[in-house]
């Protein structure tokens, strides 16, 4: 039985680290860039979550909007008016920026909200479904379906909107989409913009599944990165399936070699995974072949 | 009345200059063929006029405006579509968005756009749902034109199309040009086959080393010594 409570503790957690890393593994499929600021970036829509339940009693749940609006703006404005002067840079420029920009964001957090852990506690907090020996608490099933659901939502705009198939398009072939009209700095912006408000989105919820502080931020980017290469850049099923295997991995190796290995089996799952299929568990053809 | 208008244009690629002090016009319902050897700087004009290629000096007119430099999305609807070298089609999407994709700055009556395509070449209806990535090189070239002409362009710009297919598909592929043409797109088209290109072509260019140096009727170039010599290997 306790396996069975352990698997469904996995896919819970799974489901969260799908989340953070869909925006990661988009931003990264179509903008070539490994944004190491993406932890920071969720633990903001985080904070936003935690003041307004602190402040004004906002039901957690009712901010995941105001969690994605805002970071929607502050990742446009990020990738509009800072990232597209060098997204032409190689690859290695990119990264030191968004370092720098983690670095930035981290201590930021510290200084005003300071690096204490905090977390959310509505009232609902300690309820459970008890089924037999299992229990699962309601809130992580609730940001278990919401996590699915977004990732749905973000698949079906993907593939039916003009500016997720611009999206695609760009990702797939930037000069074709110039030819077709396609403003390849707003795409970029947009992309960026959306991968920054489902960070966002994450962070809200993942104030109310653990105690969070401003340093886990690189614990977070760090998920969201060994979640793209497990499903293939770019690809929203590929995200929600890589995060429910790390999910189940982590928490099984948790169980069986302890706490302190988990990150060396993930590691160790993800170069297992780059020298068996590089292309990622459900890397789709054509898209992401890793550039640069 | 000139509809696509490139007067002294400079470009290149870093501190190389490609293209020196280019000069040319494609009227209206006008074929015009661009020839010239590997690297004299055909591809380089033809991203130019799209605005892949910043200009360096120059102007580039559409229509009486100048689109000299602008965003590729006020070129694309100025009029202008391509039909790029290599396809460049968007491998992982499928036939029917390839074609959707085309119509990113039109997207009126789209529906009725994609039909017409579709009644043109059979083929890619066929293949609709198929990745485009996953075509045969004549469906794909199929694909760019039906992509191209969803914007409805009034120029319509064609790169090397008959390359690394086989001669009956390039000449399924001619009519369809002819076509196109005769539906009153002008055509601006760059074309390995320079016998083939000089016989639907009402007028020429010949570009040497980033210059035109040769211009003017189809049929007189057709017997020019020079081009006999240089492009159809004839004494």
């Amino acid at each position: 039985m306790i396996v069975l409570q352990i698997l469904i503790n996995g896919l819970l957690l799974g489901a969260f680290y799908a989340l953070i890393g869909i925006g990661f593994s988009l931003v990264w499929g179509v903008t070539n860039i490994i944004n190491l600021a993406h932890g920071a970036i969720a633990l903001l829509g985080a904070y936003l979550t935690f003041f307004m339940f602190q402040q004004w009693h906002v039901d957690p749940f009712l901010t995941i909007p105001v969690s994605f609006t805002v970071m929607f703006i502050v990742g446009y404005m990020l990738q509009r008016y800072l990232m597209n002067l060098v997204v032409k840079a190689q690859i290695f420029i990119l990264l030191i920026l968004t370092f720098g920009l983690e670095i930035f964001l981290v201590n930021f957090m510290t200084t005003f909200f300071s690096a204490d852990f905090r977390s959310v506690t509505p009232d609902y907090a300690g309820h459970s479904l008890i089924l037999g020996d299992i229990v699962i608490p309601y809130i992580r099933m609730a940001v278990f379906f919401i996590c699915v659901a977004a990732a749905a939502l973000m698949a079906l705009f993907l593939d039916k909107t003009w500016q997720g198939k611009a999206i695609r398009a760009t990702s797939l072939d930037i000069e074709a989409a110039m030819m077709t009209g396609i403003s390849p700095a707003k795409i970029y912006a947009l992309t960026f913009a959306i991968g920054s408000g489902v960070a966002g989105v994450a962070g809200t919820l993942l104030t109310l599944t653990q105690a969070f502080s401003p340093n886990i931020a690189g614990g977070l980017t760090l998920r969201a990165f060994i979640v793209s290469i497990l499903g293939g850049l770019g690809r929203v099923e590929g995200a929600l399936l890589g995060g429910l295997v790390l999910g189940v991995l982590e928490t099984f190796s948790s169980y069986i070699v302890g706490e302190s290995y988990k990150n060396a089996i993930a590691f160790g799952l993800m170069v297992l995974v780059l020298i068996v299929k590089p292309s990622g568990l459900m890397g789709r053809k054509y898209y992401a072949e890793v550039k640069h | 009345m000139a509809l696509l208008e490139i007067k002294g244009l400079n470009t290149g690629y870093g501190d190389l200059r490609i293209l020196r002090d280019i000069s040319m016009e494609v009227n209206e319902g006008e074929i015009v063929a661009l020839l010239g050897s590997n690297g004299a700087g055909k591809s380089t004009l033809m991203r130019t006029i799209v605005g892949l290629q910043r200009t360096w000096s120059g102007e580039v007119g559409m229509g009486g405006k100048s689109i000299t430099n602008a965003s590729s999305g006020t070129i694309v609807k100025s009029g202008i579509s391509i039909v790029p070298e290599g396809r460049r089609l968007f491998a992982g999407m499928t036939v029917a968005e390839n074609l959707e994709m085309g119509a990113y700055c039109n997207r009126k009556d789209i529906k009725h756009r994609i039909d017409k395509i579709f009644q043109d070449f059979p083929r890619l209806y066929e293949r609709r749902n198929h990745l485009a990535g996953d075509l045969s090189g004549g469906e794909q070239q199929m694909c760019a034109v039906g992509r191209a002409l969803m914007n409805e362009p009034r120029v319509l710009l064609i790169d090397e199309f008959s390359l690394g297919l086989a001669p009956t598909v390039v000449d399924a592929l001619t009519e369809v040009v002819y076509e196109i043409n005769r539906r009153g797109v002008s055509i601006l088209i760059v074309e390995q086959d320079v016998q083939m290109v000089l016989e639907i072509s009402s007028r020429a260019y010949v570009m040497e080393v980033g210059a035109i140096t040769l211009s003017g009727d189809s049929k007189e170039l057709l017997g020019n010594s020079k081009i006999k010599e240089a492009y159809l290997g004839l004494e």
